[in-house]
Order: C-alpha cells, then sequence, then structure tokens
C-alpha cells in the first residue's frame, strides 16, 4: 500500500473509530462511573460509619473485585450470565461489571478521603446542632470529594481505556471497530496506532477536565489551610 | 434558680479516672474560667457538658430539665446542644464553608431558619465579633485569630443560654490573642453566660466574675476572681498561681 494510500485509509478510518468512540466508549464510560461513583460513596459511607454486617459484606466485595482480572468478571458479567439463563445483552452487562469493578476501587479511594477529614468537623457539626446524616452531607463528604477529586478522575482516564476489553463481550466499541477494520485491510501498525491515538484524545480531553475541576474546586477554598 | 447544675461527674477514659466527682453551679451571667495544669480535666469537664464525651456518672440540670449524664438519650442530646454553644481551641471551622456559611449551616440545616432571615442573623454576629469585611472568605484565607472569632459567632448564632469555650486561644500565634480575648471581653460585658477553659490568667483576673481551679479530675478551689486571685486558699492553687505568674513574666521578658 502506497503512502497515500495509507494517508486515504487513515483519514477514511478515523471518523469510523471516533463515531463508536462516541458513541459506544463514552456511554459505556460515563453511565459505568456514575453508577461506580454511587457505588464506591455507598461503601465507603458504610466502612466510615462501620455499620455491622454490611461493612463485612463491603469488605467482602472488595475482596473479590480486587483479586480477580477485569476481563474474568466480564466473561462471568456476560457468557457466564447468558449461560445460565440470565439474558443480557453487551451493553448492559459491560455497564454492571465496569461499575462494580470501578466503584470497588473507588470505594478504596473514597473512605481514604472520609477518613481524612478531621473529626474536628464532625464535632462542630454536633456542636451547631446537626445530626450525623446532615454533617455528614453538608460537612464530610463534599470535604472528602474534594480530597478524592484527582483520584478519581484518574480512575475515570483508566476506565475509558479499560472499555476496549469490552470488545471481548462483543460491545462494539472503537477497538472493536479498529480490530475489524485492520483484519480487512491488514495495516495493523496504521490502525492500532490510529485507535490509540484517539484514545489519547479522550484521555487528555478528560486530563483538562480533571484540572479545570481541580482549579474550580481550588477557588472555592476548600482544600487547603 | 440556677441555669446549669452538674453533680458528681465522673469519667474515665480505660484505667485513667480524668473527672472524678466534679460539682458545678452556673448562673445566668456568669463567666467562669476554669483553671488548671494540663492533664487536670478541665477540657473532659467541657466536652462532658456538650455529650463530645459521655460522662460514666453525673447528673445535670440545665434550664429547668434533669438528666442522667451517662444515660442521656439522643433527642436530649440534641436539645442540649441546641441551646448551646461550643468554641475549640483549633477553630474548627467548616473548611468547605464560607465566613458567613458557617454561621449560618446551623440555623438553616439544624434549625430549618430560611436563608434569608439565617443570613440577617449570620451578617449580624459576624459584625459583632468583627468579621462582616471577611464574610465570604474560606477559612483557609483566614489567620487563625479571624477563624476563632469566625467560630465564637457561629457559636453566637443560635443564641444559645450559655457558650463553652475550650481553650480558645491556645492554638493562636500571641500577637493574635488579644483580638479574640477582646471579643469574649465584650460578650460577657454583654451578659452572655461562658465557661472558659484557658490559660490566659489576665481573662479570668479582670473578665470572669468565678474562677474553677482543677487538679487531677478534682476542684481544688473555686470562688468569685477577685477571691481567689487576692485570696487564694489552698496551698497547691498559690503554687499554680505562682507558677502561671512567673511563666507570663517570662513570656513578657522574650518579648522586650
Amino acid at each position: 500500500m502506497s503512502a497515500a494510500d495509507q494517508w486515504n485509509l487513515f483519514l477514511d478510518s478515523f471518523l469510523k473509530i471516533l463515531i463508536p468512540g462516541l458513541k459506544m466508549t463514552l456511554p459505556l464510560t460515563v453511565v459505568a462511573f456514575a453508577f461506580a461513583i454511587v457505588i464506591a460513596v455507598i461503601v465507603a459511607m458504610i466502612q466510615y460509619a462501620k455499620v455491622p454486617v454490611l461493612t463485612q459484606i463491603c469488605r467482602f466485595y472488595i475482596w473479590i473485585i480486587r483479586g480477580t482480572p477485569l476481563m474474568v468478571q466480564l466473561a462471568i458479567g456476560y457468557f457466564g450470565l447468558n449461560s445460565i439463563g440470565i439474558k443480557i445483552s453487551a451493553f448492559p452487562a459491560a455497564v454492571l461489571v465496569f461499575s462494580l469493578n470501578e466503584g470497588a476501587y473507588c470505594a478504596e479511594t473514597m473512605r481514604g478521603a472520609l477518613e481524612s477529614v478531621s473529626t474536628g468537623q464532625l464535632e462542630a457539626g454536633y456542636c451547631v446542632g446537626m445530626n450525623y446524616r446532615q454533617i455528614m452531607w453538608h460537612i464530610v463528604l463534599p470535604q472528602a470529594f474534594r480530597t478524592a477529586f484527582p483520584s478519581l478522575g484518574n480512575s475515570l482516564i483508566g476506565m475509558v481505556k479499560d472499555t476496549s476489553l469490552a470488545s471481548n463481550i462483543t460491545y462494539a466499541e472503537m477497538y472493536m471497530v479498529t480490530k475489524r477494520i485492520a483484519g480487512k485491510t491488514y495495516q495493523f501498525m496504521l490502525l492500532y496506532v490510529e485507535v490509540a491515538l484517539i484514545y489519547l484524545l479522550f484521555s487528555t480531553v478528560l486530563t483538562w477536565l480533571q484540572r479545570w475541576g481541580e482549579r474550580k474546586l481550588d477557588s472555592y477554598g476548600g482544600s487547603k489551610g | 434558680m440556677a441555669l446549669l447544675e452538674i453533680k458528681n461527674i465522673k469519667k474515665s477514659f480505660d484505667d485513667l479516672k480524668v473527672l472524678d466527682g466534679v460539682d458545678l453551679t452556673v448562673e445566668t451571667g456568669d463567666v467562669i474560667a476554669v483553671l488548671g495544669p494540663s492533664g487536670s480535666g478541665k477540657t473532659t469537664l467541657l466536652r462532658c457538658l456538650n455529650y463530645l464525651e459521655t460522662a460514666d456518672e453525673g447528673t445535670m440540670i440545665f434550664d429547668g430539665k434533669s438528666y442522667d449524664m451517662a444515660h442521656t438519650s439522643a433527642k436530649e442530646i440534641a436539645e442540649i446542644r441546641k441551646k448551646t454553644g461550643f468554641v475549640f481551641q483549633n477553630y474548627n471551622l467548616f473548611r468547605n464553608k464560607t465566613a458567613l456559611e458557617n454561621v449560618t449551616i446551623g440555623l438553616m440545616v439544624a434549625r430549618h431558619m430560611h436563608k434569608k432571615e439565617a443570613e440577617k442573623i449570620g451578617l449580624e454576629m459576624l459584625e459583632r465579633v468583627g468579621m462582616l469585611e471577611r464574610k465570604d472568605h474560606y477559612p483557609s484565607m483566614l489567620s487563625g485569630g479571624q477563624q476563632q472569632r469566625v467560630a465564637i459567632a457561629r457559636a453566637l448564632a443560635a443564641n444559645p443560654k450559655i457558650i463553652y469555650f475550650d481553650e480558645p486561644t491556645s492554638a493562636l500565634d500571641p500577637e493574635l490573642i488579644g483580638e479574640v480575648l477582646g471579643v469574649m471581653r465584650e460578650l460577657a460585658n454583654e451578659g452572655v453566660t461562658m465557661i472558659v477553659v484557658t490559660h490566659e490568667m489576665e481573662f479570668a483576673r479582670n473578665v470572669s466574675n468565678k474562677v474553677i481551679f482543677m487538679e487531677e479530675g478534682k476542684i481544688v478551689e473555686q470562688g468569685s476572681s477577685e477571691e481567689f486571685f487576692r485570696n487564694p486558699k489552698e496551698e497547691r492553687t498559690r503554687e499554680f498561681l505562682r507558677l502561671e505568674e512567673n511563666r507570663t513574666g517570662l513570656i513578657r521578658e522574650e518579648k522586650k
């Protein structure tokens, strides 16, 4: 293939890869991450408050997730579930597995952030008449989020890249599309570099957003002092 | 009838007896300075009064109601806390809230006051402690003295029957102590009831009307501050006052 043909292939494929990136990779990432944050906050708060029984369940959940490969979790969540008669299509299966997986890691981040908020903040909350729930909601959680924000941002960026694994459970995100084009054209180097560049684009934009968010939060003065 | 009456309060941490049968009576308008060497139980006493620690034993009559301090229900504790203010040694301002929000959040969240009404009170309180200009500043942007003044405004906001001060100037740089003590002196003049755990002898001597001297979880001596400083009865009190005088004397000399 001539250099000009290669260039044309590159241009042709660009949108063919980018569009599934926007239509498949991005929704999976956003939806799964949103669920992951919800799971993380709930799990972290249960552990922070040391709720009996539930704390043990949370620890068990984190132990399972952290001790097994994401790829295997995906296989169980899609092929495994379908094989025992639980009909689930690729997108919900991917959302389920990614949010459970990311939720466990983010829960650890959130727990650390919650524990870094000084007990003086809680005591001051009690002294102005608030109850535990009100203090958590208005004082402790916002401060913990500020502390956890950079790590959570990193987790999100990590997850964009990990969604390429969803191609293994028939979810037609951008890596899968790239593989198909490459298989047809035999231009493996060109196409895999191209998809790498698109992933790089995604994570760069997210890094910008992360920095912007951090600056925004800093201007509220929450972090220092 | 006294505003607050404590009888036989006891508290241990593991094997360590921190409070060993303390009695205390507070009349409305009293400014009581609690003195004593560190480890004497002064701070724990204050924290028990507001249930930041739970006493092992003791009864409390506060604002006409009687409580068993070892078995006070969450509801009763909430009721007591809504009538008291607390000022911490290290301020403990809510770090994610501005000065004004620090003052208003208790009113809005715990007392369900409307924002406008709460802000009106908040601004009033900030003015009272001379912090109105800094109302939109976050704690991280304020000096220790300024943070403590905001904390005092926060404690005042709900118009409490009594305010507890736990070594309010101990974490401050020497040059910032004056502004906080100045605010407290004004509150005393306005008739705010206060219990102040402190090492500031000048404050105890000139602002408070009663002094309590504690050691090893017990009250060694108490009385009107005039009497206490002019004519201390116990040998331990005399020794403590002598040491404190030397200490402040040394500080003064260092300043020269």
